[in-house]
């Protein structure tokens, strides 16, 4: 075994994964939610978990001005409100001195040398730059970054990467200005555009499901299949998001991103092997023969806006008067699809899509109802109505997949009931799911895109809706229908599923 | 219905096969397993006694284990055979029915003795590997650092303290068998306290480069891992080290483990 070359003789057999060479993590926008809500505890879960590498350094940068010492405390803070760890143990201890933090403007090149100062100290490792900020000031710190070289690694040994997070546009020209910004400085295989939902176990086990497994691939298509439901609930509101969410709504913040990369897993070819490119390939392929959405005007989509109601229980009041929402907005808080896919293997099967705000209960799953059988020879014997068959991918909360099909009640009579298999990846396993952005983290710092978008991916799902703001933005506000809060969206979207003699699943 | 990820199937007297259905029962529902309990002793027909996902054999005699085993396997399920004593004629005849065979017997030596045997019939470990699982990639993490990785042949003694005497004999055939080719270790094995639940307690390698000491922290929750000179040490959580842990560990693993079976021939190589 060559000394000192690629192979560490002590991880064969190791059931770890490979540890990324040591790196730099620098979060911009360090004093933000996103950092406390999720990127601090992926991070102490990585090491509790052994997955960083020996030598590991976290930067956090933002305006807000803090010490060290305090974004130490900001870390213990978060790993106790969001990773149930009441009391800093060894490893947060440890991990905490290996924290620190720069304070200044995003436009100031002082704070770019400060931050080469620190990653220069790891010349042979890697550094991992997070944007956790807004996409206004993307552009910003790219520039910046490159200027004070930091998006070219000084060795071989080295690498530098970009982490962007949503959104990453507004519309199909904002997203190609952006990726132009991006292209500038970064090579595509230094930008890793996080979509959270790609982190999901579920989410990528349906690659595993459909492509590791004979038995569904062949039933994978218009003959069987009768239609998708592809559903996103939210039991919160707008929150404090309302100045970002009043440009957004729905179709931006979840449909042109989490919806559009499950349809893509859904409905994909097989990759020709599990690599980045090829599976990012087939994903694009599915976007590209997508028809126009407003093919038949406005038959295909239905949005509309939370009124007041109850929601798990409260009382909760409408968007419209939601702190920081314009008392006349048109924002969109719910909105349903109905997408047609021009392929052979899905010509004529619908994709039904809804997400929104202030539904009953939060959920996301794939629903793939297959065709009836095509005689109900137990008619006389069992008068009860035959259910189609469902696969059904929970995304979340509780990852797992389930499969309903019809058996026959115990008895002397012939009668059917649906039944459900089930299976959990919470119990399965004998294992922790890892949270999205552990995974996601993980995979940058080794240099893996393929949970994450890639910039053609991104240009044409905003291709694919951008038509549609402009046709809303031309419509007049009173089009826009309410649904009472804790409501599944308003009855247009049962009616868009009803001209097709179909319902949406109960959830 | 629930998924199932394997039948697990405990032997051994009945007090250790009651030790391993609570450890089966701590797993709740990180444990989706199908479990057959069958305690040693001189009965010559299987007796079993059902209930839920469990299933019990009290008092078999040893010669008809496999017999029984062979009868409650499912082929649909991968068959994991969790060995806590009897005859090692038993464990022979039993290897071609298991997916995996975790030996879990105390002393080790005899079984050990006879496992190299058993390689190219099931995938066969030993519950101390797993234990040692945290430690290994503790070191292992060390390597990947370049300059620890261009010294590693400049490192000649290994000094390894802990409860466990079998443990270390395993770790250091671990370590033996893994830089073979590159440097050949003494090895220093001696007693030491039990620091919680770890089966080691100080590891130490050195040699005329920087050393590797990997060592459990007075709390006996993490081990701190570090080089000689370098800035800051890893601390790498040790797990609550419970029999249930440990083997929940094994429960996915259906793959020969090659690192496993150098590291085991090498520690037998070594004497006791």
């Amino acid at each position: 075994m060559p000394e000192g070359g690629a192979s560490n003789p002590l991880l064969d057999g190791l059931r770890i994964e490979p540890a990324p060479a040591p790196a730099t993590l620098v979060i911009f926008g360090a004093s933000g939610d996103l950092t406390r809500r999720k990127l601090l505890p992926a991070v102490y879960h990585l090491a509790r978990g052994q997955r960083l590498p020996a030598q590991f350094h976290v930067v956090g940068v933002a305006r807000t001005p803090m010490t060290d010492d305090q974004f130490r405390q900001q870390f213990h803070d978060s790993l106790a409100e969001f990773a149930g760890l009441k009391k800093p143990d060894d490893v947060s201890t440890a991990l905490a001195r290996e924290l620190s933090y720069l304070s200044g403007e995003m436009d100031d090149p002082a704070l770019y040398e400060r931050i080469a100062a620190v990653v220069k100290e790891r010349e042979d490792g890697g550094a991992l730059f997070y944007l956790a900020i807004p996409p206004t000031v993307y552009g910003t710190v790219v520039e910046r970054l490159s200027a004070a070289s930091l998006t070219r690694p000084p060795s071989e040994t080295g690498w530098r990467r970009i982490i962007v997070e949503k959104p990453f546009g507004t519309d199909v020209e904002s997203a190609r200005a952006l990726n132009r910004q991006i292209h500038a400085h970064f090579d595509e295989s230094q930008v890793f555009r996080i979509d959270h939902y790609l982190g999901k176990e579920t989410v990528q086990n349906l690659l595993v499901f459909r492509f590791a497994n004979g038995m569904f691939e062949p039933v994978w298509n218009r003959r069987y299949i009768d239609h998708v439901q592809i559903t996103a609930a939210e039991t919160v509101g707008v929150e404090r998001r309302a100045s970002y969410y009043e440009g957004a709504g729905a179709l931006r913040d979840m449909v042109q991103n989490h919806l559009m990369q499950l349809l893509a897993l859904v409905a994909m070819e097989p990759p020709t092997a599990f690599s980045a490119e090829s599976v990012r390939d087939r994903k694009h392929d599915v976007l590209m023969s997508i028809q126009p959405l407003l093919n038949g005007g406005n038959a295909n989509i239905v949005r509309a806006q939370y009124d007041a109601g109850w929601v798990n229980g409260s009382e909760v009041p409408a968007y419209r008067t939601e702190e920081g929402v314009d008392p006349r907005s048109t924002t969109e808080t719910f909105v349903a699809l109905r997408l047609s896919l021009d392929s052979w293997r899905w010509a004529g099967v619908p994709f039904y899509l809804r997400t929104g705000k202030r539904l009953p209960k939060r959920t996301t799953e794939i629903a793939i109802q297959f065709r009836k059988p095509p005689l109900h020879i137990f008619k006389r014997v069992s008068p009860t109505h035959v259910a189609p068959n469902l696969l059904i991918v929970n995304v979340q909360p509780d990852e797992g997949i389930s499969v309903r099909f019809e058996a026959k009640l115990p008895g002397t009579r012939m009668q059917l009931a649906p039944v459900m298999m089930n299976f959990r990846y919470g119990g399965a396993f004998g294992m922790a799911v890892p949270e999205a952005y552990e995974t996601l983290l993980f995979d940058a710092m080794l240099g893996d895109p393929a949970l994450f978008a890639r910039h053609d991916f991104v240009e044409d799902s905003w291709a694919l809706i951008t038509p549609v703001h402009q046709a809303w933005a031309a419509s007049a506000a009173a089009a826009l229908p309410l649904y009472e809060a804790g409501e599944w969206g308003p009855a247009e979207a049962d009616a868009l599923m009803a001209a097709d003699g179909r319902r949406w699943r109960t959830l | 219905m629930n998924a199932f990820i394997a039948t697990v199937i405990v032997i051994g007297n009945r007090a250790r096969v009651d030790e391993a259905a609570d450890a089966l029962d701590a797993l709740g529902d990180r444990g989706a397993v199908r479990r057959v309990l069958i305690s040693e002793g001189t009965k010559t027909t299987a007796a079993p006694d059902e209930q839920d996902t469990t299933i019990r054999i009290d008092g078999l005699s040893p010669q008809y284990v496999d017999n029984a085993v062979a009868w409650l396997r499912l082929s649909s399920l991968p068959a994991v055979v969790w060995w806590r004593g009897g005859p090692v004629d038993a464990l022979n005849r039993l290897a071609h029915l298991a997916d995996r065979l975790v030996l879990d017997t105390d002393p080790p030596e005899e079984m050990w003795g006879r496992a190299p045997a058993l390689f190219d019939e099931t995938a066969l470990t030993d519950l101390r590997w797993s234990a040692l699982t945290c430690w290994r990639s503790a070191l292992a993490h060390l390597v990947d650092l370049p300059q620890v990785r261009a010294g590693l042949s400049s490192l000649r003694r290994l000094e390894i303290l802990g409860p466990d005497r079998a443990s270390s004999r395993l770790f250091a055939g671990w370590l033996r068998s893994s830089l073979a080719g590159i440097t050949e270790l003494d090895v220093s094995i001696g007693d030491a306290p039990a620091r919680g639940r770890a089966p080691l307690t100080h590891v130490r390698l050195s040699g005329s480069g920087p050393g590797l000491t990997l060592e459990v922290q007075k709390a006996h929750a993490c081990l701190e891992a570090s080089v000689d000179g370098a800035n800051g040490a890893r601390m790498v959580p040790l797990g609550d080290g419970s029999l249930a842990s440990r083997f929940v560990e094994d429960i996915g693993v259906r793959s020969r483990d090659a690192a496993f079976e150098r590291a085991l021939v090498a520690a037998m190589e070594m004497g006791a």
